[in-house]
């Protein structure tokens, strides 16, 4: 038998606890699809060097002998990984399972979460940040790019959200 | 009281306090004013003209030109590179944005005394870092405005003393010479350039 | 005085450790929202659960208003704190991409991942997409480059474009917040779907 969630209210306290001390120790925000891209462009360096140095934007992160794998986002992302998993084991939400709407298919759903998934980080790359990113840590900066993604991504999703209803309800 | 209520209000109250808090927090003199005497009468307190106008041909990023005189009087003529920070409002400002950075910075005036007294106040709350240019603009005038050539050129140091000084003199020209538009936009460039943080989701 | 990882010589393994250790915060937070379940996460935009509305500016509002405090205190100085730099085209041309695929997908980033740490499948699918979509912009870049790159405006802040001080600002959003929590809730009522938010 499952835990109830946590209050929205509570939890957003401590959601922005967590950024608040990311601001004061580190200087920044939280962020999650840096991480992601991290990751991929450590992989393309590893596969195949000479298009990485080659390539205008791969380049830039092999300066300097750097090494993407291991930077503040990723890092995070690793956490984030980790800090799920045990939310999930202490409040027994570990399941396998896919969450769909009864009225379509298994296949559908995973079809489009990987599609939402590719949109969502290529405009997280393009608005150089998503919502933990750019909307939250920015609105806590006071940031005009912050509101301004935020907005946008809310707009946006209501404007969609009647196109995909059937996906969810 | 439910959960949605209990933080709205303890939200609320927080944010009223912060609207009506002074922007500045704490700012208090504590020179001490024996250490206070010693440094202002410190050679190293002060360059003159013509090391600031080798930091100017070289853009050497590690020193900031501060021109203390009003908006006006720089904006028909300033220091290439030089920010604005008229001195009756340089303590209404948020004073770490600019005093309290990697970069060494140089007030300047007309003449002397606004940048001593600027000088006195920054050490004395606590800045160190700063510095001032001897004799003001009217000494940048007469030393590398209007150098002029005086017969045989006699060592290598004071023939690159001359280039430096010429070089300073064609810039500073140029650059009070645009329309204000794109003197404008050369600031803000420079502006931009100093504040480069690490962060984001990029 | 903060931040703390400015400070000179600051060993750069403990600055990923600490990285790490936020991380795990982060998802822990968020997974115990609820933020693992997509089903969830869309509900904001039909109506019936309006959990990403009151965790998202609670937690903007709490970071926002901490900070200030802090820097009052002279705790943390607020100019080493990253502000995100403003490219007019590129944030809302991202953001509406965004928007989409957070529709499609039912996840953003942060929330997929600590969802698909407890196991759900489709976050996992979400998370492959997301990186197949970061591969894509990273070979793609060079034709989006210049809207990217469209429209500088530096890290402005908020409070200045209004002209108010910060404090005064954040006092507005905290007022905005509650109207929309208030106005959440009543939706939430209207709106419900006692079957999907009995079984998510």
């Amino acid at each position: 038998m499952k835990t109830k969630y946590m209050n929205p209210y509570l939890a957003g306290t401590l959601l922005g606890l967590v950024l608040l001390s990311a601001m004061y120790i580190s200087g920044r925000g939280l962020g999650a699809s840096g991480g992601l891209k991290y990751c991929v462009v450590s992989v393309v360096g590893a596969v195949d060097k000479p298009h990485a140095e080659k390539s205008v934007y791969y380049s830039k992160y092999f300066e300097e002998g750097q090494k993407p794998l291991f930077n503040w986002l990723t890092m995070i992302i690793f956490g984030v990984l980790a800090g799920g998993f045990v939310s999930g084991a202490v409040s027994k939400r570990l399941q396998f399972k896919i969450e769909k709407s009864p009225g379509i298919s298994n296949t559908r759903r995973l079809i489009f979460a990987f599609i939402g998934g590719a949109f969502f980080v290529y405009g997280a790359q393009l608005a150089r940040g998503c919502t933990s990113g750019a909307a939250l840590s920015g609105m806590a900066v006071l940031s005009v790019a912050g509101f301004v993604t935020m907005i946008t991504i809310f707009g946006s999703a209501y404007l969609f959200a009647w196109f995909f209803r059937k996906n969810w309800i | 009281m439910n959960a949605r209520q209990i933080l709205t209000t303890i939200l609320l109250l927080l944010g009223l306090i912060l609207a009506f808090l002074p922007l500045s927090g704490n700012y208090s003199f504590h020179g001490k004013p024996g250490k206070l005497l010693v440094e202002t009468l410190d050679e190293n307190t002060y360059c003159t003209p013509d090391q600031v106008a080798r930091f100017v041909v070289t853009e050497d990023s590690t020193m900031q030109l501060i021109d203390l005189r009003t908006a006006d009087e720089f904006e028909s003529f300033s220091i290439p590179g030089a920010i604005n920070i008229p001195y009756s409002s340089m303590l209404s400002q948020n004073l770490e944005s600019y005093l309290d950075r990697d970069v060494k910075n140089i007030f300047y005036a007309n003449g002397d005394y606004l940048a001593n007294y600027a000088l006195v106040l920054a050490r004395g709350l606590g800045f160190q870092n700063n510095m001032v240019m001897k004799g003001g603009l009217n000494e940048w005038y007469r030393t590398v405005m209007n150098s002029e050539f005086t017969g045989e050129r006699i060592s290598a140091r004071e023939n690159a003393l001359f280039e430096t000084r010429r070089k300073a003199e064609k810039m500073f020209t140029e650059l009070n010479s645009l329309p204000d538009s794109l003197k404008a936009r050369y600031r803000e460039s420079k502006e931009i350039e100093r504040k480069k943080l690490d962060g984001g989701c990029e | 005085m903060g931040p703390i990882t400015s400070a000179p010589g600051f060993p750069v393994w403990l600055d990923l450790l600490i990285a790490f250790l936020i991380g795990i915060g982060f998802g822990f937070s968020l997974e115990q929202a609820g933020f693992s379940s997509s089903r969830k996460l869309a509900g904001m935009f039909y109506g019936y659960d309006t959990t990403v509305l009151k965790v998202f500016f609670t937690a903007a509002i709490v970071a926002l208003i901490g900070s200030q405090f802090l820097s009052y205190f002279g705790l943390l100085n607020l100019n080493l704190v990253f502000v995100n730099e403003y490219y007019v085209t590129a944030s809302i041309v991202g953001g509406v991409i965004m928007g989409a695929g957070f529709i499609m997908g039912g996840f953003c980033p942060g929330t997929g991942v600590s969802a698909m740490s407890i196991g759900k499948i489709d976050a996992l699918f979400y998370v492959l997409g997301g990186l197949a979509g970061a591969f894509l912009f990273a070979e793609t870049y060079p034709l989006i480059q210049p809207l990217a790159d469209n429209a500088y405006r530096g890290p402005v802040k908020i409070n200045d474009v209004f002209g108010i001080s910060p404090g005064l600002f954040t006092l507005l959003l905290v007022i905005a917040a509650a109207g929309m929590f208030w106005v959440a809730e009543l939706a939430e009522k209207k709106f419900a779907r006692p079957d999907i938010t009995g079984e998510i």
